[in-house]
C-alpha cells in the first residue's frame, strides 16, 4: 500500500466520521491537510495573511458541507475544491483575476523585464525563487492546474473534477501552463527562449 | 510509410507522456518518436526538469495547530440533509397546520384591514391634514371654547 493509498483509507474513514458528527475526526483531517491546503492557497493567492484565513475558512465550508460529501469522490479532491472555489472568489473580489482565451499566446505573461546577473542563475535558491516569479505571473487557470498536479499529484481524471472541466481540456491547458512557465522561467533567467 | 521525424509531438502530448497519462497505443508513439528526435527529447526534458524545480519549492506550513483553532467556531455537529422517511406524508402534517393556519390568519387581518379602511368616511380618514395638529392640541384655550361652536354652524 503506498503512501497515496494510506491517506485515502484514513481520509474515509475521519470523513464518514466527521460526516456523522465526530468533531474529533474531522479534526484529524484538518490536521493531516491543513498544510497542503495551505501550501496551495498561499502560492494561489501570493499573501500568507489572505492564503491562512482562506484555509480556515475553506476547512468550516468543508464542515458545513460534509453532509453533501460522498465516499464515491476522494476526500481530498473535494476539499481542494472547496479551497480552490474559495481562493478564486478571492481573486475576483481583488479583481486580480486574469481571463484568457485558450490559444492565447504564453509571451504575453511576460509583465516585467528582469535578468539577474550570471553568478546568482545558477544558484538553486535563485532558481527557486524564479520559479516562483514564474509560477506567480501565470493567468489563474494555468497556475492552478500547475499547482494542482506538479504540488498535489492531482490525476488528470482528479484535476477535471476539481476545475470543473473534461479530461480533453485538462490536457491542453496543463500543456499551455507548462510552456508558459518555461517561457516566463526563461525570461526571468535572462536566458533565450531556444535555450 | 511516413517519417517519424517529419512531424514533431505537440507539447500536449509531451505533457501527457511526462505525466503517464496518454493511453498506450499514443504512449508507444511518442517513446519512438522521442528516441529519435532532439527536439522532443529535449522539450520533454523541459518538462521533467520543470517538475523537479517544483518538487524542490519549499514546504510551506501554517505553523499552528487549525483544528483547535476552529473547534470552537464548528456549527455544532454537521447533520445529514437527507431526508429519512421514518412517518412517510405524516410527517408533513404540523408544517401543513402551520402554513394553513398562517394563510388563514394572514386572509382574515388582510381582510378587516381593507373592509375597515373602505367603511371610514373621507373626512376621519384625512384629518391628519386638518388646521388641528395630530394628538389633538389646541392652539389655544379660546378658539376651542369661545369660538368653536360658531365654527360648526350651530346657532345657539
Amino acid at each position: 500500500m503506498d503512501d497515496k493509498t494510506g491517506i485515502d483509507d484514513a481520509d474515509m474513514a475521519q470523513a464518514l466520521s466527521a460526516r456523522a458528527g465526530d468533531l474529533r475526526a474531522f479534526a484529524g483531517l484538518v490536521r493531516r491537510h491543513q498544510d497542503r491546503m495551505f501550501g496551495f492557497l498561499l502560492r494561489m493567492l501570493g499573501t500568507r495573511d489572505e492564503a491562512m484565513d482562506l484555509t480556515q475558512d475553506s476547512f468550516l465550508k468543508a464542515w458545513k458541507a460534509l453532509p453533501d460529501w460522498r465516499p464515491e469522490a476522494r476526500f481530498t479532491t473535494w476539499l481542494f475544491q472547496i479551497a480552490r472555489n474559495a481562493a478564486l472568489d478571492l481573486l475576483r473580489h481583488r479583481q486580480r483575476i486574469e481571463f484568457v482565451s485558450l490559444d492565447a499566446d504564453p509571451s504575453h505573461d511576460i509583465v516585467e523585464d528582469y535578468t539577474p546577473s550570471p553568478e546568482k542563475q545558477f544558484s538553486d535558491r535563485q532558481r527557486i525563487s524564479l520559479l516562483q516569479r514564474a509560477i506567480d505571473t501565470l493567468p489563474v487557470d494555468q497556475r492552478e492546474i500547475l499547482l494542482l498536479r506538479e504540488l498535489e499529484d492531482m490525476s488528470y481524471a482528479e484535476l477535471a473534477l476539481i476545475l470543473g472541466i473534461n479530461e480533453g481540456t485538462v490536457k491542453s491547458r496543463l500543456a499551455r501552463a507548462r510552456a508558459a512557465a518555461l517561457t516566463n522561467f526563461r525570461h526571468y533567467a535572462g536566458e533565450s527562449p531556444d535555450d | 510509410m511516413t517519417d517519424p521525424h517529419e512531424v514533431h509531438a505537440t507539447d500536449i502530448d509531451l505533457s501527457a507522456y511526462h505525466d503517464a497519462e496518454l493511453p498506450a497505443p499514443a504512449r508507444l508513439r511518442i517513446t519512438a518518436h522521442i528516441a529519435a528526435c532532439p527536439l522532443c527529447a529535449k522539450r520533454l526534458a523541459d518538462f521533467a526538469a520543470l517538475s523537479a524545480d517544483f518538487a524542490q519549492l519549499p514546504k510551506d506550513s501554517l505553523g499552528f495547530d487549525l483544528a483547535s483553532v476552529i473547534a470552537g467556531q464548528l456549527p455544532g455537529p454537521a447533520r445529514s440533509h437527507r431526508w429519512t422517511p421514518t412517518l412517510g406524508w405524516l410527517g408533513l402534517l404540523p408544517a401543513g397546520i402551520g402554513a394553513t393556519v398562517s394563510i388563514a390568519l394572514g386572509i382574515a387581518i388582510g381582510g378587516v384591514l381593507f373592509s375597515g379602511s373602505a367603511a371610514l368616511p373621507r373626512e376621519t380618514a384625512m384629518s391628519v391634514f386638518d388646521s388641528i395638529p395630530p394628538g389633538g392640541l389646541c392652539l389655544g384655550l379660546d378658539s376651542c371654547y369661545a369660538e368653536y361652536p360658531n365654527k360648526t354652524g350651530v346657532i345657539k
